[in-house]
């Protein structure tokens, strides 16, 4: 099934063949007008800086005075930087636990929209830690996750020992990506809900007469046709966990202990204020770009498919 | 969806058990917040996971007074309804010019804007502050608006324009009327047309912005927004939980309201982008 399949029946055909017929000419004049404060705050806050910040990250400015042109010289620091290096293999452990980032609120969906008793109450109530800022979030799970906080508690009623949750290397990044998948799945379980809405009632039915078991009409029927559904989580999950973990790192561990849960996002916020290397910071933002690029570039191309202009 | 049998709905009541238990850990912050903010600080020590004894209020004045909140809650206030203004006349104008204007190189302004998504904060932070600086827009709410514009902008622009290019053509023939009256238009047709989308995308980007931390923390340092107020509430080894919990409270208060308003346009508000992606 392809993604625009997704789309509800109502909509109009697909964009109409392109032609050179342009308004008169205060259509034009007014319509450059009524785009040109987009455009202008796109192109100074975003698309300039961009190209602004590649050539200071060639650069080992320190944030005042002159900059000295030192090619590649960040980029190759960064090889030998065990911070930039520990970042890196923080972000691909985030990023091998995307399936269950995916996988969770799907499930989750599909039992709430095959009638889950409760499933209403459920549905409004997942979504709600996804509302509050991850400040707040942070906040409460730094209290919480302590080595004598509720969580320990709660686990010491089920005769499990307590875990220094935040203290512990070899848990703070787990923890930080528990946190982070609790307060966000509601979102992804509203796509997925939105997806299944349009899920053909008559297949299921064709299936289920067929005498189809409910898992067999799950795995043969239902996930199949989200396939547009999962795609599109798949890119914003990512773009998510790679972009908007700050805050939460910021309140609930600050990067540690040591750098168990500095991502490149946090690393590149010390290195601009705290370690006062803003050459050095920029140069790490060109590789959180390139990784970016790629999966924004598929977002985009669903993106402007389906916008109808 | 398909009907469950008789098994098969027994299955689904027991598996009901495990997610009433999520349930219950995403409104434990709610139990946390109000109940820890009600104690004093003997009393939490004493007692860190029961409900409140003797409830008292100390810990709201104190927040909102001795630790600057009503400051920063003012701070959060003006940036928030100022950049949310902001984002629905520059999103709503530049989609009625996508959506029903002809003009040259309408594409490809529209997808330079989508473009931007794939810049976010983090990789133009250097060279973002600096252009803070520059325009003299460090330690202003102007320039924490104008910031929260541009970041929040191109999801917005998105909304406007798809929803414009849904409407009715002879609505959008009849729009592209000659001269200056296209302003006219735009106040009188597109915005109130608009009203569905606009309502979504305002309660959309209040949450973005009442919640975010790094634009701020860059933009405006030496005042604070709430949020970074919050964080600085919570100490590096002795945290006043009551007065962080009250903090909280505070905090999260006109959200929280906002989602019990409007949970039904953030819903569609969410799913949106989905099904037409």
């Amino acid at each position: 099934m392809s993604a625009t399949a997704a789309r509800p029946a109502t909509a109009r055909p697909v964009r109409k063949p392109k032609k050179a017929s342009y308004g008169s000419r205060a259509e034009r004049r007014f319509a450059f007008l009524f785009v040109l404060p987009a455009v202008l705050l796109v192109l100074v806050f975003r698309i300039i800086p961009l190209i602004w910040g590649f050539f200071i990250s060639l650069t080992d400015w320190s944030g005042l005075g002159e900059a000295e042109f030192i090619g590649i010289d960040n980029y190759a620091a960064m090889a030998r930087d065990p911070n930039f290096q520990d970042s890196m293999v923080n972000t691909f452990v985030l990023l091998a636990t995307l399936p269950v980032w995916i996988m969770l609120p799907m499930l989750l969906a599909i039992l709430i929209h095959q009638g889950v008793p409760g499933g209403k109450l459920f549905r409004a109530v997942y979504f709600f830690p996804a509302v509050l800022s991850s400040v707040i979030v942070g906040s409460i799970f730094n209290v919480v996750l302590r080595f004598d906080g509720s969580f320990n508690a709660l686990l010491g009623m089920v005769g499990i020992d307590a875990v220094d949750w935040l203290g512990n290397s070899s848990t703070a990044l787990f923890s930080l990506i528990g946190v982070q998948l609790w307060a966000t799945f509601g979102m992804s379980l509203l796509i997925f809900l939105a997806g299944l809405s349009t899920v053909s009632k008559e297949m299921l039915e064709a299936a289920r007469l067929d005498g189809a078991k409910l898992w067999q009409i799950w795995i043969f029927v239902v996930i199949p046709s989200l396939r547009p559904i999962i795609e599109f989580v798949a890119v914003v999950t990512t773009i998510g966990v790679l972009t908007n973990m700050f805050g939460l790192i910021y309140v609930l561990t600050a990067g540690g202990p040591g750098t168990a849960t500095t991502l490149p996002e946090f690393l590149i916020w010390l290195e601009q204020g705290r370690l006062n290397r803003p050459g050095y910071a920029a140069a790490i933002s060109m590789v959180l770009f390139a990784f970016m690029g790629g999966i924004a570039y598929l977002q985009i191309r669903i993106m402007s498919r389906n916008a109808n202009i | 969806m398909a009907t469950a049998g008789k098994k098969e709905k027994r299955v689904l009541w027991i598996i009901s058990i495990p997610m009433a238990i999520l349930a219950l850990s995403c409104v434990y912050p709610v139990y946390f917040a109000l109940n820890n903010a009600l104690k004093d600080n003997r009393g939490y020590i004493l007692d860190r996971f029961g409900l409140v004894q003797n409830p008292t209020f100390d810990n709201f004045v104190q927040a909102w007074t001795r630790s600057n909140l009503d400051t920063y809650f003012l701070n959060s206030v003006v940036t928030t309804v100022g950049a949310v203004a902001l984002l629905l006349v520059v999103s709503s104008l530049a989609g009625f010019a996508l959506a029903v204007l002809r003009f040259p190189m309408r594409r490809l302004i529209f997808i330079v804007i989508l473009a931007s998504l794939m810049i976010p904060v983090q990789v133009v932070l250097v060279p973002f502050y600096q252009t803070i600086i520059g325009l003299g827009l460090l330690n202003t709410r102007t320039g924490l608006i104008i910031s929260y514009t541009a970041f929040f902008l191109p999801f917005s622009v998105y909304l406007m324009t798809s929803f414009y290019a849904g409407l009715p053509r002879e609505l959008v023939e009849a729009a592209r009327i000659d001269g200056a009256k296209l302003i006219q238009v735009w106040w009188y047709v597109m915005v109130p047309m608009g009203r569905p989308a606009l309502i979504t995308l305002g309660i959309l980007n209040t949450l973005y912005c009442w919640n975010d931390v790094l634009i701020s923390l860059l933009v405006l340092q030496d005042q604070r927004t709430l949020m970074v107020g919050i964080a600085a509430l919570r100490g590096e080894y002795t945290t006043n939980v009551p007065l962080l919990s009250a903090g909280i409270v505070l905090a999260a208060a006109p959200i929280v309201i906002l989602y019990i308003i409007f949970q039904r346009q953030i819903v569609s508000g969410i799913a949106v982008g989905a099904v037409k992606g």
